[in-house]
């Protein structure tokens, strides 16, 4: 938050000129390119699709950018855009049902689930030391989209509950039970990961 | 303190990530729930073990998704910018601005009017 920009959110932006509205885009804009780049891969699970998605979303970004508020959230902002973009657009493109295969009902994540939320808590969970980075992305992949998404944005973005919310356009009280069980269900696929790797010890959850 | 245990453990554990992620409603339940770490081990060593847990995801899930974009795409996107600029500066200019103006000058105004009758391109209804 530097000067010019507080500055320029007491400016009336009507009176803004184009060229300063392109200067306050670039500068504040661009910068989340790589962010949302690597979001749009957790998106789109495709590279070709993922830069597509970002360039479409500051298309939008840049063209609605005199509605967005100086001194608001811009990051939640464009996560906004580029969220529902992909909805309405690239995720209608493929026609593919919420639950597709290999991926879990409702029922059953809430059943591995109540596995790892007792007493039976196991060492498994915690033992992720070995873990690459190929098995966390593959492991995020093959979850459910909205559990996924919800579990990107809350846990590598860090944003808020009321700001997933917004960006998503679900109730609060959806990306809680989203958020909740991704965790879990993400948890116990990360430990089959490191399982098969060989790495988990187990033993010792002191 | 009063009434430390008004929390049972199991409604503590259900909210568990609600603490940890500083979401829960009010600064008062955030009381509660110290209060009751703070007398109940069990729950402490659940906290403990949620906590790390949690962080070490996170950790990983941040390590693992953090791909640069190709210098390609910034390039696209510098253009598109540029492209754009060009193309939709009337969209700055509301017809009520331009009457504010109008007793001060009327010539500007009449110039500023002239751009709103531009047609506005690109879309965009922000996500409903």
């Amino acid at each position: 938050m530097d000067a010019n920009q507080s500055e320029l959110a007491v400016v009336d932006r009507s009176a803004e000129s184009a060229a300063q509205k392109k200067a306050r885009f670039e500068r504040d804009a661009l910068q989340f390119t790589n962010q949302m780049y690597a979001a749009a891969l957790r998106y789109t699970k495709d590279p070709h699709d993922a830069q597509d998605l970002v360039q479409d979303t500051y298309a939008k970004a840049f063209v609605s950018f005199h509605q967005f508020e100086p001194g608001t959230n811009l990051k939640a902002w464009l996560y906004r855009i580029l969220t529902t973009t992909f909805i309405n657009t690239y995720r209608k493109d493929q026609r593919r049902p919420q639950i597709s295969d290999g991926e879990l009902e409702d029922w059953q994540i809430y059943d591995a689930s109540s596995h790892t939320s007792d007493q039976g808590r196991s060492a498994e969970d915690v033992a992720l030391d070995g873990i690459v980075d190929l098995d966390v992305r593959a492991a995020l992949a093959a979850m459910p989209e909205d559990f996924r998404m919800a579990v990107y944005l809350a846990d590598v973005e860090g944003f808020s509950y009321k700001e997933i919310a917004d960006i998503v356009g679900v109730p609060a009280g959806t990306v809680m039970s989203r958020l909740h069980r991704g965790r879990k269900l993400l948890r116990a696929s990360l430990s089959e990961y490191a399982k098969e790797r060989g790495f988990n010890r187990g033993g010792d959850n002191a | 303190m009063h009434n430390a245990n008004a929390l049972p453990c199991d409604q503590i554990q259900q909210a568990l990530y609600l603490y940890i992620d500083h979401e829960l409603p009010s600064e008062q339940e955030y009381w509660s729930f110290q209060i009751h770490f703070k007398e109940c081990p069990d729950c402490a060593a659940v906290l403990v073990y949620e906590s790390n847990a949690l962080s070490l995801m996170q950790d990983l899930l941040r390590g693992s998704c953090n791909e640069e974009a190709p210098q390609d795409l910034h390039e696209r996107i510098r253009q598109q910018t540029e492209a754009l600029a060009g193309q939709t500066q009337v969209q700055f200019f509301s017809s009520s601005t331009t009457i504010t103006n109008f007793t001060f000058d009327g010539t500007t105004s009449i110039q500023v009017t002239q751009e709103v009758t531009h047609e506005i391109r690109h879309d965009f209804t922000e996500g409903e």
